[in-house]
């Protein structure tokens, strides 16, 4: 019996092990490379090693640099409203279509193509199609008497650009995940309401709102971390610009990271970046712990 | 009468509403793929035009798909191999590492540290943006002399999907009931033997969730494919960027390519659908 116990030990380990192994390996080693380097200043282009410099990156970056403001400003304000929007789309649609009707799983297999595409695909796509002169976007705009927009090349349009293909692309996710939600919803509280004479608006506030907000907050958390990462959009459709107006965070770290070879400053300002994401990364891994009951 | 979900009664107005809505809302969604598809049947001088019926307002051609699989076939082929390369081994290996230590995390209770404590911190591996590692992986690329090369990026693909694949095997594997496992060993199998002849068969469509949707994130995949492979290591998405040259943007061109990379995810995501919603979230909605 004792041998049983020892082979089981054993086999629990040896499966758990290579995961653990590699992740070790090749997510916590590296990121605790990143912190090392973003004490350092190392341009790889002209300078064979990197120096020390303690925190030097780190204060450039919190106190002297607007362009790091600039990123994280855009870049939380394109979470903000994206988000929200793709929230309360998702919502709307995910009302309609939970009634029964026919063709209702043509519309679900449609709505997932978005999500499904390559982001950077999706980016040219639209680059094309929003195009301010020759897009087809703003010629359709035109032939019906509206102006065109200035979708790529105004500063205080472009970051909406930007959003607005974000919607598109994202939308679909928070529909089908508050679609399924609604399908979890028990219809006896329903009929009961409905013998008490309530009508579908208080049922939709009294009853729905309440069981789904726990649901909303998880996938809105989801995508809120998602978004933060923002990088094929702003590569493909604008290049950062007009200026530095669509310059998302993750594309900053990449511009100071592979195009200047400011090793030490990438390095620093990406665990900045990580930072932010940490806050909401523990808010959402605490409501799975919460969660899970094995 | 209360239809489903509590929305109240439904008169036959309503109803058509609601499906004008959802027309409009599916006229948003595939424009842009149907817009692509016919701008890559057109003449290069046509591309930019608003035109949409083929044979009627525009003479359709198959001028951009010679250009992609005839003219510029190698760096065609060669992108679509890698990226089928890439994406379908790393899922592979992804989907083994995650089914093993899933299974072991949803099986046996480990006592140092707790099984959901390990779980979390595999999959809070998940939220860090990728940009944070870009650079000690061109770095460790380099050293290992694997720049430009797929082994390269497949190594770094299945570092990005294997937090999810180990918590959604979990997820599935927690699902099943243990007594057939546990009625087998009674019998006197093996933990082993229970693990791969009577646990993952069961789990079958769990694996192939969770093979497909590693395999979408690695096919859809960027930073990493243009940090760490230019040009013999190149997918299609790095071949769709490359179409963007001083002159701008080629239509015909990047409308073929893209719809070349889009339909693979699509089609995959099609027949995973039901599990899209468990894989996207984790494992927190179930359909």
């Amino acid at each position: 019996m004792a041998s049983a116990a020892i082979g089981k030990r054993k086999v629990q380990w040896a499966f758990l092990l290579p995961a653990l192994i590699y992740l070790m390996l090749m997510a916590i080693l590296p990121l605790i490379w990143t912190l090392t380097l973003s004490l350092t200043k190392w341009h790889a282009n002209i300078m064979p090693k990197p120096q020390w410099v303690g925190l030097d990156n780190f204060k450039y970056f919190l106190f002297e640099d607007r362009r790091f403001w600039n990123a994280l400003g855009f870049t939380s304000m394109y979470v903000g409203i994206s988000v929200t929007g793709e929230l309360i789309l998702g919502l709307m649609l995910a009302t309609l279509l939970s009634q029964k009707f026919r063709g209702k799983n043509f519309f679900r297999v449609v709505y997932l193509i978005p999500m499904a595409c390559p982001p950077i695909a999706v980016a040219f796509l639209w680059r094309m199609m929003l195009h301010p002169d020759i897009g087809v976007i703003n010629t359709i705009l035109q032939t019906i008497g509206l102006s065109g927009v200035k979708w790529t090349t105004s500063a205080k349009v472009a970051p909406f650009t930007i959003i607005m293909v974000d919607i598109w692309e994202w939308t679909p996710f928070m529909f089908l995940a508050l679609l399924a939600a609604f399908q979890a919803l028990p219809m006896e509280l329903y009929q009961a309401a409905a013998v008490d004479g309530a009508n579908s608006f208080q049922m939709f506030v009294r009853i729905t709102l309440p069981l789904i907000a726990p649901v909303i907050v998880t996938i809105s958390l989801i995508r809120v971390i998602d978004a933060f990462k923002l990088f094929e959009l702003v590569f493909g459709i604008t290049g950062a610009g007009p200026g530095s107006a669509t310059e998302s965070l993750a594309f900053y770290v990449y511009v100071i990271g592979m195009k200047w070879f400011k090793l030490g400053r990438g390095s620093a300002v990406s665990w900045l970046f990580l930072i932010i994401l940490l806050i909401f990364a523990i808010i959402l891994i605490s409501r799975f712990k919460q969660k899970r009951t094995t | 009468m209360v239809t489903e979900h509590g929305l109240g009664k439904r008169k036959p107005l309503g109803a058509g509403i609601i499906f004008i809505i959802l027309i409009l809302f599916t006229i948003w969604t595939l424009f842009p793929v149907v817009w692509a598809v016919i701008t890559s049947f057109k003449e290069p001088g046509d591309s930019y035009k608003p035109t949409f019926i083929p044979y009627k307002q525009f003479t359709p051609t198959l001028h951009a798909w010679e250009d992609a699989f005839i003219a510029t076939r190698d760096r065609t082929l060669l992108a679509l191999r890698n990226s089928i390369i890439i994406s379908t081994l790393s899922s592979l290996a992804a989907l083994l590492l995650g089914a093993f230590a899933g299974y072991s995390l949803a099986r046996y209770e480990f006592k140092k540290w707790k099984n959901k404590d390990i779980a979390l911190w595999i999959l809070s591996n998940r939220m860090f943006p990728p940009v944070a590692v870009m650079i000690p992986y061109f770095l460790i690329m380099q050293r290992l002399r694997l720049l430009d090369n797929v082994l390269g990026i497949i190594m770094v693909h299945v570092t990005m999907n294997l937090p999810l694949a180990v918590w959604l095997m979990l997820d599935f594997f927690a699902d099943l009931p243990k007594d057939l496992e546990e009625a087998a060993m009674i019998d006197g199998c093996g933990h082993l033997k229970a693990f791969f002849y009577i646990a993952l068969p069961i789990a079958a469509p769990g694996l192939v969730a969770v093979y497909v949707l590693s395999f979408i994130f690695s096919w859809n995949e960027f930073l990493f494919v243009i940090v760490l492979g230019f040009r013999k290591a190149m997918t299609l998405p790095v071949l769709i960027a490359g179409s963007l040259t001083v002159r701008g943007l080629d239509f015909w061109k990047v409308a073929s390519l893209s719809i070349i990379s889009i339909i693979p995810p699509v089609i995959l995501a099609v027949i995973l659908s039901r599990y899209l919603v468990r894989g996207l979230t984790m494992g927190a909605i179930k359909e």
